[in-house]
């Protein structure tokens, strides 16, 4: 035998692979996310093209900086610094100034990724961790905002729509006559640019069912969740007819969260039951925070306080084995012989 | 007719387009065979010839005292020329009767019987004689797997064939359909069952149709349609789909009144009531993106499989072989697996012999060839899905490659039987039936130092 020209690779069964990657499953992800980020670029144009690119391009450089310390493998083809990224400046309202961007970057890649060991062993969702920490940082930094974003406007224009009032925020006054139902399913300005359609997030979020890249198990419990809520807090029929259970729906981060925030692989519970009662639990959190507190990123302080639950949840969940459960037609289908041991 | 199947599993390109319509043909005698002297689970044989004897085709020429065990024969007439270790498929060295093949063959007589008038004990000391093993890949003693302990009410024939590229069950059941019926009813005899369901997947329609022609009129003996799905093939998903039967976990078949056969190893129960022939030859698959001339084989057990890629041509696109060397270009041809795509075992070389429990042997071409660097998980959840016995795959390959093999237990490692679906579909490439065999050992020494 030439065993000099044979290169036969020696590796233990199974030896097919489904074409499935983390990279492709990334670049799903991307391709779901561009319908809402072209919309958020036609209502907030340069404001939202500069906020996306600060924030990829830092969320990358943050990931290739922590790999270099740690002296680890660079894994930005794996596309999920990019995804993290894009997310993050979704989460995000235009004007927010560049270096609040870098440090949410910083706080969801470097600390909430990388420092708890890479993608796989994050237990918070890094973008809204990253969306979290700068949020809570907010009043240490009040008052330098418009110092920062000023000098931004002599070369984006100015945008009136960054100041207006969040549909969320009407909601809350309950202004219902100056919201409107089809503008927030179609296109709307207001809120981060993630908030800005409805639609475009329904498009991408039923794109990543159809390459079952998620489940409808978190996106449907906790849809549905909010809806229940808030039709029934307070009158059912004065909210059916006033419309608010879809307002709840459409406006704000939770259609955001529902298909791209919860349903993330690595933070969400193993088994489609475990997601059902993550999905339930976070919808009820995020009504919570719409009605007991202010107006603001309910959805994602809900998203974060459930992922801290998600071992318990898979624990508390855990299916049993094949066969460990007696299938309950045995009892019904035809009988075999009485096993006697031992005739 | 409706087309039942088990939960959850996984739908795999089928690659049976290379071979599934070539009929059975017949390789050729290689110059020397390598009969390793076990080839089946349980206790190893002892040779009963020594090198420099002469031995005829059917003879016994390794046997063991115990009951779990089956004999082997030698495949040709020739000289024994050694009895020495030899690496075969798994990669390990096995005591192998090595014989030098004679260039006259005397063909084999074997004298025809009614296997109708036989007893149940007769059957089954045929089976023994005659080594029988399951040849689905397993290869535990028949005899033994008819020897239950409680009553048995149905035999499932396993005809799924459910791994990709493998066909020759397929034909076994077109090309022998009425010796395989007998095969089965033989196999009720034994353990007195009275009802017979053949599974067969729904890709297999001539199959079904042939089965079906061959049975009408035949009380207690059906064909149940089953969907094309991985790991149909399974016993315990097998009997799931075929009968809504349950086996717990840890437990055989025989728990819930079921033994589970497969089509070449009824044909073999069938030739070895009928004509007191021992199982010294199979039906195999030769095929892959990677091989010339794609077929279904009958092989003389022992051959190597370097005989078998000279007489089919050798590699797709390579120059064919010359003074006995194969010509194996790293460009055309990236691994030779022996066995299914999914449970099979990639060869180093070409020597291995062929043995009972050989189903197939596939070329694959470098594109083929899966990538084997992973990651970490990213809990996809994907194996968890698919797991066709409802383990966490997830969790074995976290805590085995931790060390924590209790915690991989716990999490159903010793109820996992390596089908590779996990592997299959994890996108982060994890290998994680890795981790699942070192588990097992490692448990399995953990218990053995316990027991001391």
């Amino acid at each position: 035998m030439p065993e000099q020209e044979m290169q036969l690779t020696i590796s233990t069964s199974p030896h097919l692979r489904s074409p499935e990657t983390v990279s492709s499953a990334m670049r799903d992800v991307l391709i779901a996310l561009l319908p809402v980020t072209l919309i958020s670029i036609y209502m907030y144009r340069w404001y939202a093209v500069f906020l996306i690119a600060v924030s990829m391009v830092s969320a990358a450089l943050f990931e290739l900086l922590f790999r270099k310390i740690m002296k680890k493998q660079a894994t930005l083809h794996d596309c999920s610094a990019l995804v993290t990224g894009l997310l993050l400046a979704l989460c995000l309202r235009p004007g927010t100034p560049w270096w609040t961007v870098v440090l949410g970057a910083f706080f969801a890649v470097g600390i909430a990724k990388e420092l708890m060991g890479g993608l796989g062993w994050n237990r918070f969702n890094p973008a809204l961790f990253g969306l979290a920490a700068v949020t809570l940082l907010a009043p240490l930094y009040v008052g330098t905002t418009s110092t920062f974003a000023a000098p931004l406007r002599q070369f984006f224009g100015s945008l009136d729509v960054i100041t207006q009032a969040t549909p969320l925020a009407l909601l809350k006054q309950g202004l219902y006559d100056q919201l409107s139902l089809s503008g927030l399913l179609i296109a709307s300005p207001g809120g981060a640019l993630g908030e800005t359609s409805a639609l475009a997030l329904i498009i991408g979020g039923a794109y990543l069912l159809y390459k079952k890249q998620i489940r409808w198990q978190i996106p449907a419990s906790m849809i549905a969740t909010v809806l229940v809520i808030a039709t029934f807090w307070g009158n059912p029929l004065e909210n059916i007819a006033a419309g608010v259970p879809l307002y709840h729906v459409l406006a704000g981060g939770l259609l955001l969260g529902a298909f791209f925030m919860a349903t993330d692989w690595v933070t969400s519970p193993i088994t489609a039951k475990g997601e059902l009662v993550f999905g339930i639990a976070i919808g009820i959190l995020v009504m919570l925070f719409r009605k007991a507190l202010g107006p603001t990123e309910g959805v994602a302080f809900s998203i974060l306080i459930m992922n801290a639950f998600v071992p318990l949840i898979d624990r508390l969940t855990k299916r049993p084995k094949f066969g460990e459960i007696p299938a309950k037609k045995a009892a019904v289908a035809p009988a075999r012989p009485a096993v006697s041991k031992g005739n | 007719m409706s087309v039942r199947t088990f939960q959850r599993g996984v739908f795999l390109p089928h690659y049976k387009e290379f071979s599934e319509s070539e009929p059975i043909s017949t390789i050729s005698l290689p110059p020397e065979v390598i009969i390793p002297l076990q080839q089946h689970i349980g206790a190893p044989n002892q040779a009963l010839v020594a090198a420099g004897d002469k031995v005829k085709a059917g003879q016994k020429i390794g046997e063991s005292g115990a009951f779990v065990s089956a004999p082997v024969h030698a495949s040709v007439d020739g000289t024994v020329t050694a009895v020495e270790p030899r690496p075969t498929f798994t990669g390990a060295s096995v005591e192998c009767v090595v014989i030098a093949v004679d260039r006259e063959q005397q063909e084999p007589q074997w004298p025809e019987q009614d296997h109708a008038a036989l007893t149940k004990e007769e059957i089954k000391a045929a089976i023994k004689e005659a080594g029988i093993v399951g040849m689905g890949g397993a290869a535990f003693p028949t005899h033994v797997k008819l020897s239950p302990p409680s009553p048995i009410d149905t035999i499932v024939i396993n005809a799924c064939e459910c791994e990709p590229f493998l066909t020759c069950d397929h034909r076994m059941m077109l090309e022998r359909t009425s010796d395989l019926v007998e095969g089965a009813k033989l196999i009720a005899r034994v353990v007195e069952a009275e009802n017979i369901v053949f599974g067969v997947e729904i890709n297999k329609p001539d199959a079904i149709e042939a089965l079906e022609k061959r049975i009408a009129g035949e009380n207690n003996i059906s064909v149940v349609r089953l969907e094309v799905k991985y790991p149909q093939g399974s016993e315990k998903q097998l009997i799931k789909a075929a009968l809504d039967r349950e086996v717990p976990p840890g437990k055989l078949p025989l728990e819930v009144g079921v033994v589970v056969q497969n089509v070449a190893t009824a044909v073999a129960v069938y030739e070895a009531c009928r004509f007191n022939k021992p199982l010294i030859e199979r039906v195999l698959t030769y095929t892959g993106d990677a091989a010339a001339k794609p077929g279904n084989l009958r092989v003389r057990l022992g051959t190597p499989i370097s005989h078998v890629l000279k007489e089919r041509g050798g590699i797709k696109g390579a120059p064919p072989a010359e003074d006995g060397e194969i010509p194996m270009p790293p460009h055309l041809v990236g691994k030779v697996i022996m066995g299914g795509p999914m449970t099979g075992w990639a060869q180093s070389h070409l020597n291995s012999p062929i043995v009972k429990g050989t189903s197939g042997i596939l070329l694959f071409t470098p594109s083929m060839v899966a990538k084997t660097a992973h990651t970490d998980c990213v809990r996809c959840g994907k194996c968890v899905d698919h797991c066709p016995m409802f383990l966490y795959p997830n969790y074995i390959g976290l805590y085995a490659e931790k060390g924590s093999f209790d915690r991989a237990a716990e999490w159903g490692a010793m109820d996992c039987f390596e089908c590779g679906i996990c592997v299959y579909v994890c996108p982060a490439n994890r290998p994680i039936v890795q981790f699942v065999r070192q588990t097992k050992r490692e448990i399995a020494a953990a218990r053995a130092a316990k027991a001391k």
